[in-house]
């Protein structure tokens, strides 16, 4: 079996394997000789990674960890292992029901009776809308990222988040956690109420109070029955009691510092399990936040939001505020002491996440902040860091090993493991052409659809 | 001015962010001095310590390490305050609904916008930023200091009247015209329509505080039945009952006379207190009514025929109206006119004969009093904020131009040191350009 495996190995450059199920049969690996960079332990310089059924078997210095016999043993030698990044805000893979795009439809305006009520869906799971696919998994792979927060994007209560694995393109073998976080957005819709950002305060509050007092009328109805009117059903209040009675976690996106206040204020009115999400204005309120010690989910998106001074001095100085003053923003929330992590919330395109980590750290921010801010300070926050966010033996093997410092400029992610998958990083991906042709031979070997994905039908 | 030019300056204005190193506290210096309420000192001084005015007179000396500025030929007013805008925040009407009291100016304070800076640059301190006239019942307004750089919830000014915006008229009625196209109009399309839902909703809002109040009543009882529950609380309904409750004043948006009239009725009859009639350029029809309800104006100098409810507008209204006894400011409506309410001011020395110190309180006590802020703004005295505007005329003469303006003993903007920066911008700009320039 183990010489076949090698042949097959020699034959396509890596091990390619079917989708996970939890029967499903993982190879073991030893990667031997790689630095080792576990997050929440000392560096090894040089040391030994045993991957078994999808999760880390042993860790530590070459020499104290034995290479099991049937394991494949990876020569690491020049490269360092880190956990797999964590991304806690995406809209990664969501394909938008037909009956609620996000905006303005000018054409059904018309027979849109006003004062509708904006649809809300807090029982929206973006595990229903999400479609993944190989090339933007590949595309996450390259910078690091094996894991990732999903989170619907329509709405003021827009449903509710999941924690995925970019282990290949079955959602339900994706999925870490599900449901994570209701998602909340300062958004409002023109033609509906509320249709401004005032309304939409308004409409949290009232919503909030309202799921308050649908909650204890029940309770006490059920207690007394008879002599009460009974409560009406409703199903919207029924969904968002769990967030404002049982204090389930809402992340709220904050396009703003004003954004990051009104979050924080309905956090303190209603007692609410908050994360704040996006908050790339978080430096204008250090002594605030300080202050509310809440998670904070920091996009490196870094454009400065409309509201700003900067957007308002047009394009010019936007992008010279984008380039000199945004990117210092995690810098200057590590100096403070707050705990953050980092996410990719607001850009889609791998190679701009990269770069705008890299000016993160460019800007000031320590390496090892910028680490845990993509590892275990998202596991945390997101609650699984018993199972993700750092080497250790137990935990999912989700690692990236890369050909150097993890952030620095020339470093190149060399392969991923995924729930214990490897996917080995294809050197061109320009040529993505001949990948696509699994008769080119040697250039297919690298590709996800031989690494980690199975073949249609397989 | 090309937009070029206007993005230039915009640019520099970044530059120019104010200055906070005067601790609140300064000495101005030998001007002539408009106290507005206590008469003028041709040549005189103002202390202001710790953000409040210490001392006006003659030859004041200035405490150690406190700030001089030389006034000399200028003129020295207090701050100016615009009863009615809707700058510095992020929306302006929720068209989502005919009534949403539940809505909060508060919520959406833009601190960043650059009107904040171009009032101050106009000699503004303080302004009254309110929901739009698209609603019957509008929402909760705010009133703001000009604090240009300053956090959003350092602008607040907490002893301002809480205020909620009502509109009669056309813009209620044309709202969902406006928005929707050729959607299905929203109720109401008539004025009898505003006056009847806004009557329907006060009603409502009783309801609602008896309802409470039974509750509350039959919390406190011995033994309380176990069905016994709080009635659901309605953010909307809350605001009107704060409203009944004489906890926030009626600010309301109308143009005609007989509207006017008819929302006075509506007021005695649920006793809420409506502070100003906003625009109505029919005012000068009722200023009986509007005397004897103590009810004010807050009105444009010279707009009206711009649509058919303001046909009758007159162009001495404001000094017709002062001069029988009703209260009147003049306002901006938006960030354009904010910076010039000082030439609209002494547009009433023309139109109607004011006299100058009649005309200045159109601009400074006259809106205090109608905010509530009487007691901290809106004049030169001892004891009162140091919101001070500095001329380098007669603020109403035509020729006038403001220097500087001050809150609360900080200087917020200062002309000359403006243009010293901004001539340094634009030089920079130019070395910018040159080849081997910039970096």
């Amino acid at each position: 079996m183990s010489t076949l495996k090698k042949m097959s190995a020699l034959m396509f450059g890596l091990w390619a394997c079917a989708a996970l199920s939890p029967a499903e049969f993982l190879p073991a690996y030893a990667l031997v000789n790689c630095r080792i960079v576990p997050v929440t332990s000392p560096v090894i310089k040089k040391g030994i990674i045993i991957i078994r059924d999808g999760l880390i078997e042993s860790i530590g210095m070459v020499g104290n960890i034995k290479i099991p016999e049937d394991a494949e043993v990876i020569e690491a030698q020049g490269l360092t292992a880190y956990p797999g990044l964590i991304s806690a805000h995406t809209n990664l893979f969501l394909e938008a029901p037909k009956d609620q795009q996000p905006g303005f439809d000018e054409e059904r305006a018309p027979s849109r009776p006003l004062a509708e009520k904006a649809v809300q869906k807090p029982d929206l799971q973006a595990f229903e809308l999400i479609k993944p696919n190989r090339s933007t998994i590949d595309g996450y792979h390259r910078i690091g990222i094996t894991t990732v927060l999903v989170a619907p994007e329509a709405g003021i209560f827009a449903g509710q988040s999941v924690l995925l694995n970019l282990n290949g393109e079955n959602p339900g073998a994706m999925v870490v956690k599900i449901p994570v976080a209701l998602q909340v957005n300062f958004v409002s819709e023109r033609n509906s109420y509320p249709s401004s950002l005032m309304g939409t305060v308004a409409f949290l509050r009232q919503s909030f109070l309202d799921a308050q007092y649908y909650s204890s009328y029940r309770s006490q109805f059920a207690r007394v029955q008879k002599g009460m009117k009974r409560p009406e059903y409703d199903p919207f209040l029924e969904d968002i009691i769990p967030y404002v009675i049982e204090k389930k976690p809402l992340i709220i996106t904050c396009s703003n510092q004003e954004d990051i206040k009104r979050a924080l204020r309905l956090r303190e009115e209603f007692n609410l399990n908050v994360l704040l999400s996006g908050a790339n204005e978080a430096w204008r309120v250090v002594d605030l936040l300080k202050k509310a010690q809440v998670p904070l989910l920091v996009s490196v998106d870094f454009r400065p939001p409309a509201s700003s001074l900067y957007s308002q001095e047009g394009e010019q100085e936007k992008k010279k505020a984008e380039k000199d003053i945004y990117p210092a923003n995690p810098q200057v929330l590590a100096k403070a002491g707050l705990k953050f992590a980092l996410t990719s919330f607001g850009l889609t395109d791998p190679a701009a996440i990269q770069k705008n980590i890299r000016e993160a750290v460019k800007a000031g921010l320590p390496q090892e902040e910028a680490l845990k801010a993509l590892t275990i300070v998202p596991a945390q926050f997101l609650g699984v860091d018993s199972i993700l966010g750092s080497l250790e033996p137990g935990k999912i093997a989700n690692l990236v090993l890369a050909t150097g410092e993890i952030f620095g400029d020339k470093t190149e992610v060399d392969k991923v493991f995924v729930d214990g998958k490897l996917f080995v990083m294809e050197k061109k991906p320009a040529e993505k052409e001949t990948i696509k042709r699994p008769s080119d031979g040697g250039a297919t070997n690298a590709e996800f659809g031989v690494a980690g994905f199975p073949k249609p039908g397989q | 001015m090309n937009k070029t030019l206007a993005a230039f300056i915009l640019g520099i204005i970044v530059t120019a962010l104010p200055c906070f190193s005067d601790g609140g506290n300064l000495l101005v210096k030998n001007g002539t001095i408009l106290t507005v309420t206590k008469g003028s000192l041709p040549k005189g001084d103002l202390l202001i310590i710790g953000g409040v005015i210490k001392d006006i007179g003659e030859n004041l000396k200035a405490p150690e390490g406190v700030r001089v500025i030389d006034a000399s030929g200028k003129f020295v007013i207090p701050g100016i305050i615009d009863a009615h805008t809707h700058i510095a925040l992020s929306g302006t009407n929720e068209t989502g609904d005919v009534i949403t009291a539940e809505v909060n100016m508060r919520d959406v304070i833009q601190a960043e916008d650059l009107a904040i800076f171009t009032a101050l640059t106009g000699g503004v301190t303080m302004a009254h930023t309110m929901h739009g006239s698209a609603n019957p019942i509008g929402g909760r307004d705010i009133t703001l200091k000009m604090k240009w750089g300053r956090p959003a919830e350092e602008l607040i000014v907490p002893q301002a009247y809480q205020t909620l915006k009502f509109a009669l008229g056309e813009n209620p009625k044309q709202a969902s015209r406006q928005v929707f196209g050729g959607a299905p109009q929203r109720y109401p399309a008539t004025r009898m329509g505003v006056n009847a839902i806004i009557r329907a909703e006060m009603l409502a809002a009783k309801n609602y505080m008896l309802q409470w109040e039974r509750y509350l009543k039959d919390t406190k009882g011995k033994n309380p039945p176990k069905t016994l529950a709080p009635p659901r609380r309605d953010l909307r309904l809350e605001a009107l009952a704060e409203l009944l409750r004489g906890n926030l004043v009626a600010r309301v948006h109308s143009y005609r006379a007989d509207e006017s009239l008819k929302f006075i009725d509506l007021s005695k009859e649920f006793g809420f207190k409506i502070v100003c009639f906003e625009h109505i350029p029919e005012a000068f029809k009722i200023t009986r009514e509007l005397r004897t309800e103590g009810i004010g104006t807050s009105v444009f100098v010279d707009s009206w025929a711009y649509k058919v409810e303001a046909a009758e507008g007159i162009a001495s209204s404001a000094a017709y109206c002062t001069k029988n006894g009703v209260l009147v400011s003049i306002n901006s409506d938006g960030g354009e006119r904010m910076r010039r309410l000082f030439n609209d001011a002494g547009k009433t020395l023309k139109y109607g004969g004011l006299t100058e110190d009649e005309a200045l309180k159109l601009i400074s006590i006259n809106p205090a009093i109608q905010l509530g802020v009487a007691k901290t703004a809106g004049s030169l005295e001892v004891g009162k904020d140091g919101d001070v505007a500095i001329f380098n005329e007669h603020p109403l003469s035509a020729y006038a131009r403001c220097e500087m303006t001050i809150i609360e003993g900080d200087v917020y903007f200062d002309r000359a040191q403006y243009l010293k920066e901004r001539e340094e911008a634009a030089k920079q700009a130019e070395e910018a350009k040159k080849p081997g320039g910039g970096q």
